[in-house]
Order: structure tokens, then C-alpha cells, then sequence
């Protein structure tokens, strides 16, 4: 599905990711984790076209989509649900789930039936249908928050990239967050996560990546990450 | 470097000196006098649109104001000079000054109206009133007389080369001053000023008048220069070349200002002359070419993203040469070259040759820092207040916050010893931040009062609050982007300075002094949370979780007795996070308070001393972390089941 292969990104002059390779097959989950400033966010950045990477390749399906624009990446069918949730403020929560599907109603992707999906991520989270009518900008953070990943699905993406969907919220909303990803798992969503919740991550996860200053430090199925002394004592301290 | 700079300031200096002896031409020697007396003015106007950030379509208005104060004191009164110089700066300032008033209410595009409407009516005042301006009429004026001495062009033109020289000093040492960060932050986020304690409302309020006193100089310089003032100079085309000077040039420098006078003022000379303008288009391709090879090469550009300037300039320098007269196509190739350095050239044209040379914009205070010693960067919150510690430090008791018809705080007390670490939880949406933002005066709350070191805070402004000892962190960072890690936390070291602008001006000892104290403590407090390596670094291109230590340190540069951390662990992985709660414990070991918001339940219960919990604008429990975390009604609206 998503094939990145020794990938360098970086911003001005800093230059922060030093060629990583990831691979996320199709229907599974996999997880970056790593400290601050280890390239995670500037891994997800460059994958959808956010900043372009100064070498490597990045394919989808097969096909080459490093350095294009954001919005034709999401053509291609990735949904990007960014750090900091930027919802549209002063739309409406079913506005904001629309536009996710702006693609298939320009006809850019296929269509299928955005009706019937908006339905069902309404299904999926029954707090943004009590507040559909809503303005985005007036819903708490935990709502915002998915919101921006109920919008992401609705581009009926091939992937979907989190990153730190469980940021600024509430204990009670994080375990909500991770059984959210885990029945989009279960729908067959295929993504790539983010998380600083390292040990919930690699819960929900397949496969791991662990990133240390730009390169990959170990990566492994998700299970033996786990169990693996060296990334237990780096990175899994403290639950919530 | 620093000699190297002088010897070419001065050759600069001795070049200008030299000019109208060597150029014996009135018509050169004036049109380098029009460009200095432009660049007096663009350093004032980019203190208020590279600087602060603001829009200012009324610079032509302030402009002509200078003009008509020194036409009229010379036709009315035959002031001389000094005095007719004075009073023009003196003046323009305080129309400055009203200029700014609507600079504090709105901004983007609503300012860029309400200046409009400044200028424009400015110009309409000099056409009306006739018994003072003398009307469309104009004025006439004779080269003025200094000491009993008249001057002629060449002297005159000394004098304008040495009020520029002057001028531009006193603008380089104001910018690189406290006040120039102060300006700078207001651009970065207005807020993080107010609570760093630098007034938004006085600051724009300065820039506007400085920038202002400098355009008076200019305009009355320009009536002596031309000689003949009418009104219709001053109008809304002029008003938009300076603003275009500021950004061709390259905002945020002064050799940008200059580079930008001399583009308003010769561009429009060289397109009266085809053979010229072949010249200039000829070097303009091979410039264009020359800089995209050099920019390939180091990779800064792609061959892609340089193609259509390079063919871009070719093609005009080949349609320069199929032109048979120029007259016809001067507005259009005008437009043309505008739009190619709004397009092309973002950072003007300076900031492009700087990016192209690898060069940083802000030069390294001194490449061997010394690096003071932590422990005296963060100061003990005052030794009186130690005494009485487990006193209260702040008490607030009933406060409501009511939006429309939602109380987002119902009726909550909260008190906060002296010397302890105090959590605030709850849901998202509780009403958490709502509390910070009362406490540190963003919001006024709708009843209720708090009392903060036996002093009310209820109708202080947020920067009277920081400097009473309240310091903060914001949820969303709110850091100043574009200046670098240490300037941050010197915008919260403000307080520190009691120089004013004449100290600054004049470089006194005082300022140096406490410059050089900024500068250590600065780079001490950087130390202190482990930023020391990034000093230099702008503060934008951080990765989140560094940037919220730099929050962390500016806030401590305020010196505070109380400080509101605010979700200070979001996005932080655990090995951070164990970093982040050592920090914290240091900071309450120097007798700083700390309210602390925070959903990361590891670091609430393992350092705070009491919790209190909010649900829906509400405090539901409060007490020890134990106890807190222990209660039905906290696990039910908060916690959830499955927490460890």
C-alpha cells in the first residue's frame, strides 16, 4: 500500500529525517513512535505532501506520489488528519465531514455513496451526530479531535494518517480515541499512527517503527516491540 | 566581521561625501538626495510593517504633514532650520500617535482602509485649507539657512546624507534593542506579549509614533529638496510606492529600505530611456541566471521551481530590444517587474540574496556565549514572600465566566498556596483554560474577585498582571515565530531593562549594561530547561515538545511568583515527560508557585501537592492527587475505568 524508501525531509536548512524506509501493507495498522523532535510529525508531513522531501521516494499503490501537492495526494486517495486537529472553525461538524469528501463529490475520486458514510461515521461517533448542526469551532477538544479523524474517513481514503490523535485530551476521551482506531481497524482501515501514547499504540498496532533523531532506531511486529527491554525502558514508561 | 562592516560603512560614508563633488550634475546630485530622504522614511515604515506586522496605507498623509509643517514655518515664520526640523518630527509624531488608535482595535484589511482613509484625508485638509497650505496653489521655499550660513544643493545635500546616516543608526539601535523585540513580538502573537508583559497598546503605539517622526523628517527634508510643495504629491499612488519599496527592498532590514528607495526612485527615470532599460534588462537576465545556477547548485531551488523567472527576465531582456519606444510600455513593464518580485522575491530582494549566500539574517550575538551558571537564571521568588510560606497566594473566590447564555465557570473558588504545585483537571471543555485566561486578565470574568499576593487582579490589563508576578504557558504555543530561541525569552526579560529610547539611542552604558545582563540571563534560563544548544535558532522551525520548554522559559523570565503551565506535556513521549516533571519540581525548589493544567495523569499525581477537578465550568472535587483520583464522581466524568 504506502512504501517509503530513504526518505530526507527537513525544514529550511534543519534538516530532520536522514533516509527511513516504512512500509504499511494494506488493512494494517502501523506505528511510529519516537521522542520529540525524532521526525514522526515530519515523516506524516512529508508522506502527504505537506513539505517536499529533499530525497527518496514515497509510492502509493505503486505510484510515485513524493513531492506532489497536498491536495492531489488526497486525490490519490490519503487522508492526512494533522497534528493539532485544524478542523474548519466556523463551519458546521456536517460541513466539515462533507468537505473530507470533497474529491468524491468533484469527482476526482469515486463517488460511491457519501450519503450513506457520512451516516456511518456519524455511526461511529455519536457525539458529532448530537452536534452536527454545530459550529466546528465551539465542539471541546476531544470532539475536534474526531471530528478530524471522522473527516479523514470520509474521503473513503486507502490510508490514513494520525498524528497524535489523543493530544491535549482527557484520559476518559484517550481510551475513546484508541476504540475508535481499533473498529476502524476492525472496518478494515488501513493507517499509519502517530502516537505519544507509545504503549497504547503499539496495542492497537501491527508493526512498529521506532524513530531516533531522524533514522530509524528498531522496527518490529508490534508484539515484540513491546517485550523489547531496550524500547520498553525508552519509551513505554507511564500509562496516562 | 564587525571591522570588515565598519570599513564598508565607511567607504559608504565617504562615497556619499564625495558624490556631488565628484558628479557636478544638479540633476544627479538631487536624485540621490530624493532616494535618502525616501530611505528616511521606509526605515520608519518598516518598523511598522516589517516589524510589528501592521499595514499602513497613511505613510504618504504623514509624509506630506512633515512637508507642510516645515512649508509653513518657513512661509509663515522663516523658522530656521533646526527648529522648522524639530517641530516637523515633533508634529507627524503626534499625528502618528492618532494613527495608531485604530491600529489597536482592528488589523489586515480593516487597518489598511482606516490608514487609507488617513491619507486621503490628510490630503484633502492640505488642499482646503487654503489661509494655512496656501491650497493647490503649492508652496514655494528656498534652500534653508543653517547658522546664518544659506546652504547650496551640494551642501544641502551633505546635510540630507548626514540625517540619513543619523537616522539610520538610530533606527538600527532601536530595532536591535528590547523595544525592537517588544515590536517584533506584537507580530509574533499578541498575546504571549501581554503576558510576557509587553503592552500590545503601548508598544503599537511607540512604533506608529517613531515611525512617524521619521517620515515628518523626511517630508519636511523633501519641501527643502524640491523646493515647491503641492498637495496633489501626496497621494494614494505615492503612499502604495512606499509600501512596495519596503517590500522589493526586503522587510526587517535597513539595507532593504535603501535598495527599495532607489527602486521607487530610479525605476521610473529608467523607463524613460529604451537604450537604459536594454541595459538593465541585459543585467536583470544575466543576474536572474547567474543567482538560479548558483541556487541549483548549492540545492537550495530546483531547475523546476527557477524556469519561469530565468525565461522570464530572457524574455523581457529580448523584448527590451524589439521595443522600438518605450513611452508607450512603461506603466506595463512597471506592473510586470512589481508583480515578479511580489511573486518571486517574498523576502524582498535582499532577503533573497541572504537566502541565497546561506546567510542568517540574525548575526550570532558572539559565537563563544558564555554560559551562566542555571542556578542564577531562574531568580528565588523574593525572599519576604519565602517567609510566609504556606500562606496563600492566590485566593479567588465565586468567579463566574458567562458566554452568551453558557456559564463556562460556575461560581468556582480557588485557592493556591505559596510554594506548591497545584493541579487543575478535568474533561475537555471544563473550563480549564477559561480559568487561566481569567487569572492572567485575557478574560474579565462576569462576577466574582481574586486576590493575588493581597493585591486584586479584577480590571488589570494582562501585561499589569505579568508584571506583578503572574507568568503562563499557552496551550496552543504561542511562541514569536521568526525570532530566534534566545530573543524569545529576552521579550520576557523586558521588565529587566529601565533604559529608555535616549539610552538606547545613545548606547549608554545603562542599556549595554543591562543588554549584555539580558543576554546571559537569557541564555541561563535557556539552560535551565535545555534549549542552550538552539539559542540561534528560530524559534518556528523547534519541534512542538522543544518549543513548550521555550514557553516554559520565557514565562520564568518574567521573574514570576506564580506560574500557569498549561497542558505542558501534550505531545510529549515518556522519556520527555520524566524530563519535563524534573523541570517543573526545579522550578517549585526556587519558591515559585505552580498551577498546572495537565491530562497526563503520571505527572498530575506524582507532583502536585493539591487538585482540583472542574466538570462543566464546576469544581466537582478537590484535594490531595490521592484522594482526587480515589473520588466516584472524578472517575466517572475524567479518569474512565481502565486508568493505572
Amino acid at each position: 500500500m504506502l512504501r517509503i524508501r530513504n526518505l530526507e525531509a527537513g525544514y529550511g536548512k534543519v534538516q530532520v529525517l536522514h533516509g527511513i524506509s516504512i512500509d504499511v501493507p494494506k488493512g494494517s495498522v502501523v506505528t511510529l513512535i519516537g521522542s520529540n523532535g525524532a521526525g514522526k510529525t515530519t515523516t506524516m508531513r512529508a508522506v502527504s505532501g505537506m513539505i517536499k522531501p529533499t530525497a527518496g521516494e514515497i509510492t502509493l499503490n505503486g505510484a510515485r506520489i513524493d513531492g506532489l501537492e497536498s491536495y492531489t495526494v488526497a486525490k490519490r486517495g490519503l487522508a492526512h488528519s494533522p497534528e493539532g486537529r485544524r478542523v474548519f472553525a466556523t463551519m458546521s461538524v456536517a460541513d466539515n465531514l462533507l468537505l473530507g469528501a470533497f474529491p468524491r463529490l468533484t469527482g476526482s475520486r469515486p463517488k460511491g455513496d457519501v450519503a450513506g458514510d457520512l451516516e456511518r461515521a456519524l455511526e461511529l461517533f455519536p457525539r458529532l451526530r448530537e452536534r452536527r448542526t454545530q459550529l466546528a469551532g465551539t465542539l471541546s477538544g476531544g470532539e475536534q479531535q474526531m471530528l478530524a479523524m471522522a473527516r479523514a474517513v470520509m474521503l473513503n481514503p486507502d490510508i490514513v494518517l494520525l498524528d497524535e490523535p489523543s493530544m491535549g485530551l482527557a484520559p476518559i476521551l484517550v481510551e475513546e480515541v484508541f476504540r475508535i482506531i481499533a473498529s476502524l481497524k476492525a472496518r478494515g482501515v488501513t493507517m499509519l499512527l502517530v502516537e505519544q501514547f507509545a504503549a497504547a499504540a503499539l496495542k492497537v498496532a501491527d508493526y512498529g517503527y521506532v524513530l531516533e533523531n531522524g533514522r530509524i532506531f528498531v522496527h518490529g511486529e508490534a508484539s515484540k516491540l513491546r517485550d523489547d527491554p531496550a524500547v520498553k525502558a525508552a519509551y513505554l514508561g507511564g500509562g496516562h | 566581521m564587525k571591522f570588515a562592516r565598519l570599513i564598508a560603512a565607511l567607504a559608504g560614508m565617504a562615497l556619499l561625501a564625495a558624490f556631488p563633488v565628484a558628479v557636478a550634475n544638479p540633476y544627479y546630485i538631487h536624485l540621490l538626495e530624493t532616494i535618502m530622504i525616501y530611505a528616511i522614511l521606509l526605515f520608519g515604515l518598516d518598523i511598522v510593517v516589517g516589524y510589528t506586522g501592521q499595514v499602513s496605507l497613511g505613510h504618504a498623509g504623514l509624509f506630506g504633514i512633515g512637508s507642510y509643517v516645515a512649508g509653513v514655518l518657513f512661509t509663515q515664520m522663516h523658522a530656521p532650520l533646526a527648529l522648522t526640523l524639530v517641530v516637523a518630527i515633533f508634529v507627524t509624531a503626534i499625528f502618528g500617535a492618532v494613527l495608531a488608535l485604530p491600529a489597536l482595535r482592528v488589523s489586515g484589511p480593516y487597518l489598511a482602509m482606516v490608514t487609507l482613509a488617513f491619507g486621503t484625508i490628510i490630503q484633502i485638509l492640505i488642499n482646503e485649507m487654503t489661509f494655512l497650505t496656501n491650497g493647490p496653489m503649492g508652496i514655494k521655499l528656498a534652500k534653508p539657512v543653517l547658522l546664518g550660513h544659506k546652504l547650496d544643493d551640494r551642501e544641502f545635500f551633505w546635510l540630507v546624507a548626514v540625517l540619513m546616516v543619523l537616522s539610520l543608526i538610530v533606527v538600527h539601535r532601536i530595532l536591535r534593542s528590547h523595544l525592537g523585540r517588544a515590536f517584533e513580538a506584537l507580530r509574533g502573537s499578541p498575546i504571549a506579549s501581554d503576558c510576557m508583559g509587553v503592552s500590545v497598546y503601548r508598544y503599537k503605539v511607540y512604533a506608529f509614533v517613531v515611525s512617524a517622526g521619521l517620515a515628518g523628517l523626511a517630508g519636511a527634508l523633501y519641501s527643502y529638496s524640491e523646493q515647491y510643495i503641492s498637495p496633489n504629491t501626496y497621494n494614494f499612488e505615492l503612499t502604495v510606492l512606499f509600501l512596495l519599496a519596503v517590500i522589493m527592498g526586503g522587510r526587517k532590514t535597513r539595507s532593504g529600505a535603501l535598495l527599495g528607495a532607489t527602486i521607487i526612485v530610479m525605476l521610473p527615470k529608467l523607463l524613460d530611456d529604451l537604450e537604459l532599460f536594454r541595459i538593465v534588462a541585459c543585467t536583470l537576465a544575466v543576474l536572474m541566471a547567474v543567482g538560479a545556477a548558483v541556487g541549483i547548485s548549492k540545492k537550495i531551488t530546483t531547475p523546476k521551481a527557477m524556469a519561469i523567472p530565468v525565461v522570464g527576465t530572457i524574455a523581457l531582456a529580448v523584448f527590451s530590444f524589439w521595443l522600438q519606444s518605450i513611452t508607450d510600455w512603461r506603466l506595463t513593464v512597471f506592473g510586470l517587474m512589481i508583480l515578479f518580485v511580489v511573486y518571486y522575491l517574498q523576502d524582498g530582494i535582499v532577503g533573497f540574496a541572504r537566502n541565497l549566500l546561506g546567510r542568517k539574517a540574525v548575526v550570532a550575538l558572539s559565537t563563544a556565549a558564555p554560559v551562566s551558571n542555571a542556578k542564577d537564571a531562574v531568580t528565588m521568588a523574593s525572599k519576604a514572600h519565602l517567609g510566609a510560606a504556606g500562606s496563600d497566594l492566590l485566593l479567588a473566590r465565586g468567579i463566574l465566566m458567562q458566554f452568551g447564555g453558557l456559564k463556562a465557570i460556575n461560581m468556582v473558588d480557588l485557592q493556591v498556596k505559596r510554594g506548591t504545585i497545584h493541579g487543575l483537571i478535568g474533561p475537555n471543555g471544563s473550563g480549564k483554560s477559561t480559568m487561566m485566561n481569567i487569572l492572567t486578565g485575557i478574560y474579565a470574568p462576569t462576577a466574582g474577585n481574586i486576590e493575588f499576593d493581597a493585591r486584586a487582579l479584577l480590571g488589570r490589563t494582562s501585561s499589569d498582571i505579568a508584571q506583578l508576578g503572574i507568568a503562563r504557558t499557552f496551550q496552543n504555543v504561542q511562541l514569536f515565530g521568526e525570532m530566534t530561541v534566545l530573543q524569545n525569552v529576552q521579550v520576557g526579560l523586558h521588565h529587566t531593562f529601565n533604559s529608555n529610547i535616549a539610552d538606547v539611542v545613545l548606547n549608554t552604558p545603562r542599556y549595554r549594561r543591562e543588554d549584555s545582563a539580558a543576554t546571559e540571563r537569557g541564555l541561563g534560563l535557556l539552560d535551565f530547561v535545555g534549549l542552550q544548544d538552539l539559542a540561534f535558532e528560530e524559534a518556528r522551525n523547534l519541534p512542538y515538545g522543544k518549543q513548550r520548554l521555550l514557553e516554559i522559559a520565557r514565562a520564568l523570565a518574567l521573574d514570576p511568583q506564580l506560574l500557569l503551565l498549561d497542558e505542558p506535556a501534550a505531545g510529549l513521549t515518556a522519556p520527555d515527560i520524566k524530563e519535563l516533571i524534573t523541570i517543573i519540581r526545579k522550578i517549585r525548589d526556587h519558591g515559585i508557585t505552580v498551577i498546572l493544567i495537565e491530562h497526563h495523569m503520571d505527572v498530575v499525581m506524582s507532583i502536585c501537592d493539591s487538585v482540583s477537578v472542574l466538570d462543566f465550568g464546576q469544581k466537582i472535587a478537590e484535594g490531595t492527587p490521592a484522594a482526587v483520583q480515589a473520588d466516584e464522581k472524578v472517575i466517572e466524568a475524567y479518569l474512565g475505568s481502565t486508568v493505572a
